[in-house]
């Protein structure tokens, strides 16, 4: 990280014909960074935190119904909608192609939820609090977010910059695809997917698994989507916020063209 | 009424509200400029007299000159330095002399005896910590004292305590006191003026030396 500058590129592919919504990845995720628990109460206002979170889908009528997941987390924007709105520049691009959002920074402004499509941004409306038995298990990585700033994922940056330290300790290297995976430092969502829907990379590394699909999206814009030879989308293409997070469209045998509706 | 009536209470509210928005601006001022911060640059009194100089000081000065990872273990392993259990205390103490576990007054002996009472209790020490950054700050021992400790020969700019440019790589020891002072030197230890660890002293380091001063390096 320090001593050599590495071109990183991080992206992350989501393969939607896996995924089965287990929601496996939203509780990772939530025990990985200090995330406080929801209660009935949270929900009900419509202030429950995740930073990852599975949307259901129905689609057909019943009985030929099918419930359709997506996994939603920060997509990590190119030309983000959220950063040239905030007033303080507590969320910008840094040079690894990620959408941070610096919490000391932040004077709750919410601008930036409000201008979100994804609506990945969370504000804290209350002072994080858990249980008195669980008060020895948050990360230690991980900043505890007080009340009145907005927060959301950071690509697991905790355990990005684990691995960069450990390979650089290692005796240099770079952290690639194989050191990422054999010491746990891809995003906690990816590494607890039991059905691997989730695949985390560097897209400038030519040997990265997601490296294909973002080439293949990047060369065919929306306006030609159908010469893509990979089944990789964006999420709202058409805005053009040109996310770092690719989709892989399910393989139906038997589509049902009827569409669906939110569940 | 005449006018003059009201000019007392007039001048007295404000005179009081000058006092008050004064005594303010003043304590900002202080705690803005004074390094170490406001109210940090004091050592907090700890449950026990631990004499660095003592464990950490060189033998010339009557110290054993224990080196600081013996004790921080962590320190080249992880992002905290660590405190010692107590159990470590204890083993020291008890292999080098069993009888009075090698103290040398009854003050000290007083001491080590609290320090016996916790391994007995298996409680551990509650130190106080003297040393803080904010929790939104995400510091890691591991790779500054690896910067400092290893590679090859070379001399670099640190813009922290007396500013003087340094011979690489140092001793563990010298490690530790660009940031923490000379703690072999200090019966309690404290924060050193000029080496208050905010956020300018880091920045100003990592500008100087090239080594990224992305926000998520530290704040994560």
């Amino acid at each position: 990280m320090v001593t050599s500058r590495i071109d990183h590129k991080w992206g992350m592919v989501v393969d939607l014909d896996r995924c089965n919504g287990c929601q496996a990845c939203v509780i990772a995720c939530q025990v990985e960074n200090n995330i406080p628990i929801n209660d009935k109460n949270a929900f009900l206002q419509n202030r429950a935190y995740e930073w990852i979170r599975v949307e259901r889908y129905w689609e057909g009528e019943y009985p030929n119904i099918k419930a359709r997941f997506i996994p939603v987390m920060c997509q990590h924007c190119q030309d983000a909608p959220c950063e040239p709105v905030c007033p303080v520049f507590a969320t910008y691009h840094n040079d690894e192609g990620l959408n941070v959002q610096i919490y000391n920074r932040c004077v709750g402004t919410r601008y930036c939820i409000n201008n979100c499509p994804y609506q990945v941004r969370f504000f804290n409306y209350w002072h994080p609090n858990w249980p008195e038995r669980m008060q020895n298990q948050l990360n230690p990585d991980v900043t505890v977010r007080t009340r009145g700033i907005t927060e959301k994922c950071t690509f697991c940056i905790q355990r990005i910059r684990r691995g960069q330290l450990q390979v650089e300790r290692r005796g240099g290297g770079e952290l690639n695809d194989a050191t990422l995976k054999s010491g746990n430092h891809m995003p906690a969502c990816v590494q607890a997917c039991p059905t691997n829907a989730l695949t985390f990379g560097d897209q400038n590394d030519v040997h990265s698994p997601v490296q294909p699909y973002f080439e293949d999206v990047n060369r065919y814009n929306i306006h030609h989507e159908k010469e893509r030879k990979t089944r990789g989308y964006r999420v709202l293409e058409e805005m053009n916020t040109r996310p770092n997070v690719i989709y892989l469209k399910k393989v139906d045998p038997n589509l049902d063209s009827s569409g669906g509706h939110h569940g | 009424m005449r006018p003059s009536a009201n000019i007392i209470p007039l001048a007295v509210v404000g005179l009081v509200v000058t006092g008050i928005v004064g005594f303010l601006v003043a304590i900002l001022f202080i705690s803005w400029f004074s390094n170490p911060p406001f109210g940090l640059g004091n050592a907090p009194a700890q449950p026990i007299d631990f004499p660095h100089t003592v464990h950490a000081g060189s033998v010339e000065e009557g110290g054993v000159g224990i080196s600081c990872e013996f004790c921080h273990r962590n320190v080249t392993e992880g992002a905290a330095a660590t405190v010692p259990a107590v159990e470590q205390c204890v083993f020291c103490h008890q292999q080098i002399n069993p009888e009075n576990l090698m103290a040398s007054s009854s003050a000290d002996q007083e001491q080590m005896q609290l320090v016996v009472d916790k391994f007995n209790d298996n409680d551990p020490i509650n130190w106080e910590r003297v040393h803080r950054i904010p929790d939104h700050v995400r510091f890691v021992h591991e790779a500054h004292i690896r910067f400092l400790t290893e590679g090859e020969a070379r001399t670099v700019a640190m813009p922290i305590g007396d500013g003087q440019p340094r011979q690489l790589p140092l001793t563990t020891q010298q490690a530790c006191s660009v940031c923490h002072g000379d703690v072999a030197a200090m019966t309690e230890v404290q924060p050193t003026p000029g080496q208050s660890l905010k956020m300018g002293t880091c920045v100003d380091c990592h500008r100087e030396l090239n080594v990224g001063t992305d926000c998520t390096i530290c704040h994560k």
